[in-house]
């Protein structure tokens, strides 16, 4: 186990190494430095000068990349152009908001699809099932900021139950230390998360439906049922315990989509986490803050395979006999 | 829209209907066919693209207006929907009913050129690593680990943001190059598998080169994967690129594409929501089409798993 | 288990109980009677940085005119001729010494907010930041008939001009606002647009700096003890979105307190229909255009491969129908101009001659000079290359992507291909300023007179700065500085200024597009609101909410 764990770790650390290198040439190519004379969009001289000497423009590309990879394991992504601050700064505001997002759309996907996906196994093939899949197909099928549109229009705009965008009252909450102010988060929280949670809980209760309906065929079950268990302990208590084991692998899966979604969700809803900072970056053509974000959100990405991996190993020993 | 496009719109669903009759009659002889249709949306869902794809050949006839046409922007913009504007007029006095059909072929046509890059690249990589094994094997799974761990979106917006502006044909193409590593890794899995099986060593016996064991006798194998990915690729193409669009990076005005429509309706959505609404409901139709048909395919080609 | 009955209680008493936290925590304490108040304006579009010499962005000017004083301000009037309409702000009194000496005598109760008094050593050294080259300001041409400007002693400075002329007391006062020497002096002048006090200035004005939290907004809080009187209002916060739109949404949400124009008719009507707002018609200080761009794109030697041709820039004036374009995207709240103008200004003449609108002489005009559909893909060609450009166009603004999409479909109807490159507002900016597009559409917000506004822009003194499409005919010129020698006699200044307009029309280097009738919204809550059409936050100091309309917002203690 302890070798398949750091088998593991090794290999996600050279995915991300093999990002940032990526990342890092990409730039460069296509962009060349920061500071250079053919510049369309040039950094002011004290920054130039400061960056200059921190990743050693004026050098080789070789010398360039071990002092990019040198300031990164400290940390330092380089100033951003247009916000007039460390890339580093700017991201350590934004992740924990994309991460509230991320979270609150993961809670809504999981309540909401597991309790689709067990009602709807326990329907199978009747009506209730039937419609309820192609909704959750349907739904799972929309572009996620288009949802996200409509419910502003539609609870935002025309019924003003929720506010139309931001993540906290500017004036009375400007940080969150108060009750009142937990609440006015979770306020502006709601629809965001709902789009996101919303279009992710669709594909959940699909993939939970065909789970359970997996286990519910099999011995212990049918033994539970003989044994004269009511129909509702069955499914919650034997079936569902083992309908989850697959269900981990899918918290691996929907971290990715929830930050891929978070991109236009974020937009949408003036979020102000990595996904708007990205994109506002990349509409200004404002480099550090682009690679620094996609080598963030590619971590995170990484981060959350392994961790349902390791769950995943820890739920179910076979998959350690084959790893080991 | 004048009784000829009505006309063309029903000569369009029945096209359409006769298609899907005309594959089930063609494959309900088949064991996988009878499968495929015993899924309760299937047919459904491959009516809804068969309707699709022919409004999108047949537009011209279909749709009342050209799609950049702006009938008349003093009157006639943001007109609710009605006999002549059958889905309303966009903010620049546009028929939304036009641009939807127009827009089918660019969105579907995106979808499916891109899915088809992406197929392929993934398939024959995802071959070559399976059958060679070893150092192959490795090195390219791990540039896929590293593909799939950047995601996709992120991608496309920085290569959007180090090129000034895109052309379409590169857009397609730079939405292939970046949804090959799914598709690769399925194929690679089942490569694996068959590469043990007796008639692919018989082969090698025989001594037929990698290539043709890989092209005659291995690809044709592991269609069934690639076919499913396939159909849920397009779909997820389709959303990109509406994303792309929405944040203005997409498609380039006045294409009508689908995500380009929702773009040009969203900041008149409290006046017009028509213009941006159906597109909206267009994708969502045909992305679950798509699904449904994968499903459905999935379900039908492979029999060991049966979700049923 | 639980049935339905008893779940709809447990539903409702938890309804009830978050309701009882809400109110526990909403804060009925806090600030009370005149000077409370939290105004909260949605703007769209962000600072470069809150330095008056160093940009040329209308929200910098918004914020910046809370932040520092100038020596005098136009009065109610709007006059600029003369110096009995300006008010004084920084300098208490002033006296002429000679028809070209002009003595500021300075308020000895203005101070710096970290302390020091302001003195006339501020006022040169400001003189002096907005005349050099390296900080490069736009209001640099406006100040040019400033000879010098010198100290006599702490509190007493001079101004000499190179010549007399009617409008030389506003140019005096209105471009510059006085900053601190004391902070700015170390800073190299070639980093003026970079400095770090640029991102938390220090100012002399009612209100002092806060906060700027970088892509989302920007606090001012009062200075109670501001000498000319203390504001109203406690706090101020510009709160930025990606697009005018969604400031209006915000507005609209009650999420934001004021906008500054609600842009089209449907917001309008919305923003009338909601009890909480009230609307401020006020006399639009902006128009657009679309602006081509002569040189060539990026190297200003050589002249545009396409708008280097007069015919061809006449062409696309003619086809462009620019009435329709208006009522499309603002119905009835702005005015086709008839030159570069907007409808503050005096000069504004519906008679002045311009191009018509005639697309099928636009078309025969475009034949003639050679410029065929010759390989019949609907788009005109010549010598191999095809009739097509690349418009800029800055994605803050609904208004001109609007305007850009129905342009391209109009130059289409000619044969003209128009591709759009919709960039981001600082992007755009510096495109624009760099010179590296073919044609633009830009948006000006004007001084309260030509004098100063169009030199900077449509003559060689705004090369490299405001006159990105670099348009310059002599002719013009000439009449221009008639004109502003002349301002004085209206008669006469008029007659040059449309001289110089239609000049200009005939030489074709933009499509005038509109002139705007703005329509502010604020919240009824405030009262005493008043709008002056040049600078719309200009009497901000005024506005205030009576303590019987205050709200959590205006109470709250931070």
């Amino acid at each position: 186990m302890a070798a398949w764990l750091v088998r593991r770790l090794a290999a996600s650390i050279a995915i991300v190494f093999a990002v940032a290198t990526i990342t890092f040439l990409v730039v460069h190519i296509a962009h060349g430095t920061p500071c250079g004379p053919s510049e369309a969009r040039p950094l002011a001289p004290d920054v130039c000068e400061r960056q200059r000497v921190r990743f050693g423009y004026d050098q080789p590309l070789g010398v360039q990349y071990v002092k990019y990879l040198a300031a990164l394991s400290r940390g330092d992504m380089g100033e951003s152009f247009g916000l007039h601050r460390p890339v580093g700064d700017a991201l350590a505001d934004a992740i924990p908001n994309t991460f509230a997002l991320a979270l609150a759309a993961l809670l809504i996907d999981f309540a909401l699809g597991l309790a689709l996906g067990i009602y709807q196994a326990a329907r199978a093939r009747r009506l209730g099932d039937i419609a309820l899949g192609n909704v959750a197909l349907f739904v799972n099928s929309m572009p996620v900021f288009w949802l996200g549109l409509v419910l502003l229009l539609v609870f935002a705009q025309w019924l003003r139950w929720f506010p139309v965008g931001g993540i906290h009252n500017p004036v009375l909450c400007p940080r969150l230390d108060s009750p009142y102010c937990l609440l006015d988060f979770l306020w502006h929280l709601t629809l965001p998360a709902l789009t996101l949670g919303l279009v992710a809980a669709a594909g959940t209760a699909r993939y939970q439906r065909a789970a359970m309906l997996e286990v519910i065929r099999q011995d212990y079950v049918r033994t539970a049922r003989a044994k004269g268990l009511r129909e509702r302990r069955v499914l919650l208590v034997h079936a569902l315990r083992n309908a989850l084991l697959p269900f981990i692998t899918l918290c691996g899966l929907a971290f990715p989509f929830l930050l891929t979604g978070a991109v236009l969700i974020e937009t949408v809803f003036a979020w102000p986490g990595m996904g708007r900072l990205a994109v506002s970056a990349i509409l200004q053509r404002d480099y550090p803050v682009v690679t620094g974000a996609a080598l963030v959100t590619s971590t995170m990405v990484v981060l959350g395979s392994l961790i349902a991996d390791v769950l995943y190993a820890v739920a179910d020993p076979r998959i350690r006999v084959r790893g080991a | 829209m004048s009784l000829w496009n009505w006309l063309a719109l029903g000569g369009a669903a029945v096209v359409a209907l006769a298609a899907v009759a005309q594959i089930r009659r063609r494959v309900t002889a088949a064991a996988a066919g009878r499968r495929f249709f015993r899924h309760p949306t299937a047919a459904a869902g491959l009516f809804v693209l068969a309707f699709v794809v022919s409004l999108a050949l047949a537009a011209p006839l279909v749709a009342p207006y050209r799609p950049f046409v702006q009938i008349d922007i003093t009157r006639l913009a943001n007109h609710a929907p009605s006999a002549q504007f059958v889905l309303g007029t966009d903010p620049y006095a546009r028929d939304v009913w036009s641009r939807l059909v127009f827009g089918a072929r660019i969105s579907l046509g995106i979808g499916a050129i891109a899915m088809l890059v992406a197929v392929t690249i993934g398939a024959g990589v995802g071959a070559v690593a399976g059958y060679f094994r070893r150092w192959v094997d490795m090195t390219v799974m791990r540039l896929v680990d590293v593909g799939l761990a950047m995601p996709r979106i992120f991608v496309m917006l920085m290569a959007v943001a180090l090129w000034e502006h895109i052309a379409l044909p590169v857009l397609v193409l730079l939405i292939g190059l970046t949804g090959w590593f799914g598709t690769s890794r399925l194929v690679r899995a089942e490569v694996l598998s068959l590469r043990e099986r007796e008639f692919v060593a018989a082969a090698r016996a025989l001594g037929a080169g990698p290539g043709r064991v890989i092209f005659r006798h291995v690809l044709p194998n592991v269609a069934a994967p690639i076919i499913v990915s396939a159909a849920l690729g397009i779909g997820n193409v389709m959303l990109l690129e509406a994303g792309l669009s929405f944040l203005g990076m997409g498609v380039p005005s006045p294409a009508p594409s689908w995500g380009n429509m929702i773009a040009d309706g969203w900041p008149k959505m409290a006046v017009a929501p028509w213009a941006a609404t159906f597109p909206g409901l267009a994708i969502s139709l045909v992305v679950m089409a798509l699904n449904a048909v994968g499903d459905a395919l999935r379900d039908a080609l492979d029999p060991r798993k049966e979700t049923l | 288990m639980p049935t339905a009955r008893t779940l709809d209680r447990l539903t409702t008493r938890a309804a009830l109980a978050g309701l009882v936290l809400l109110a526990a925590c909403e804060r009925r304490s806090g600030c009370g009677g005149d000077y409370c108040g939290t105004l909260v304006i949605a703007a769209a579009g962000e600072p470069d940085i809150l330095l008056p010499p160093a940009s040329e962005f209308a929200v910098t000017r918004d914020v910046t005119e809370q932040l520092f004083l100038k020596l005098a301000d136009l009065g109610p009037s709007g006059n600029t001729v003369g110096d009995e309409d300006f008010q004084p702000q920084l300098a208490e009194r002033w006296e002429w010494d000679a028809p070209t000496t002009l003595v500021f005598h300075l308020d000895p109760r203005a101070r710096w907010q970290d302390g020091p008094a302001v003195t006339a050593a501020d006022v040169a050294f400001t003189y002096d930041a907005y005349t050099d080259t390296l900080v490069n300001s736009s209001f640099r041409s406006s100040v040019r008939q400033i000879a010098a400007v010198t100290t006599r002693d702490s509190l007493t400075v001079v101004f000499r001009f190179r010549q007399r002329y009617p409008e030389m007391f506003y140019d005096a006062v209105y471009h510059m606002r006085i900053l601190p020497a004391h902070l700015l002096r170390e800073v190299p002048r070639d980093q003026w647009r970079s400095t770090a006090f640029g991102r938390a200035p220090v100012g002399d004005g009612p209100y002092r700096f806060v906060a700027w939290k970088a892509g989302e907004s920007i606090e001012l809080a009062a200075d109670s003890t501001f000498f000319l009187g203390r504001p109203h209002l406690r706090r101020v916060i510009w709160r930025f979105t990606p697009d005018q739109q969604v400031a209006v949404t915000q507005l609209i949400a009650g999420d934001a307190d004021a906008v500054e124009v609600l842009i089209s008719p449907d917001n309008v009507q919305r923003a009338r229909a909601d009890t909480q707002l009230a609307t401020y018609p006020y006399r639009g200080s902006a128009y657009g255009y679309v602006g081509f761009n002569l040189a060539a794109a990026g190297d200003t030697t050589k002249p545009h491969p396409l708008f280097g041709d007069r015919e061809l820039r006449r062409a696309l004036v003619m086809a462009t129908d620019r009435g329709r374009l208006l009522h499309n995207v603002f119905g009835d709240f702005a005015k086709v101009p008839p030159g570069p103008m907007s409808q503050l200004w005096w000069i504004w003449d519906p008679d002045i001659r311009e191009l018509p609108y005639d697309s099928a002489q636009a078309a025969r005009h475009l034949t003639r000079s050679g410029w065929i559909d010759s390989d019949g893909d609907g788009v005109r060609d010549r010598d191999g290359r095809p009739l097509a450009f690349r418009l800029l166009v800055p994605t803050t603004s609904a208004i001109r992507r609007q305007y850009a999409r129905l342009l391209q479909e109009q130059f289409r109807t000619v044969g003209v291909d128009v591709q759009l490159d919709e960039v981001d507002f600082s992007v755009f900016n510096e495109r624009a300023r760099a010179g590296r597009f073919d044609a633009l559409i830009n948006v000006w917000n004007t001084d309260p007179t030509p004098s100063s506004g169009f030199p900077q822009t449509w003559t060689p003194a705004g090369f490299g700065r405001s006159n990105y499409g670099r348009y310059d005919n002599p002719t013009v010129d000439l009449l221009v500085d008639r004109a502003v020698a002349s301002a004085a006699n209206r008669e006469q200044a008029r007659r040059a200024w449309r001289g110089a307009i239609e000049t200009l029309n005939q030489d074709a280097p933009a499509v005038f597009l509109f002139a705007t009738e703005n329509v502010a919204a604020v919240h009824k809550r405030i009262a005493d609101v008043r709008i002056r059409p040049d600078s719309w936050a200009a009497l901000l100091r005024t506005w205030r909410i009576p303590a019987d309309r205050l709200t959590d917002r205006d109470r709250v203690e931070r």
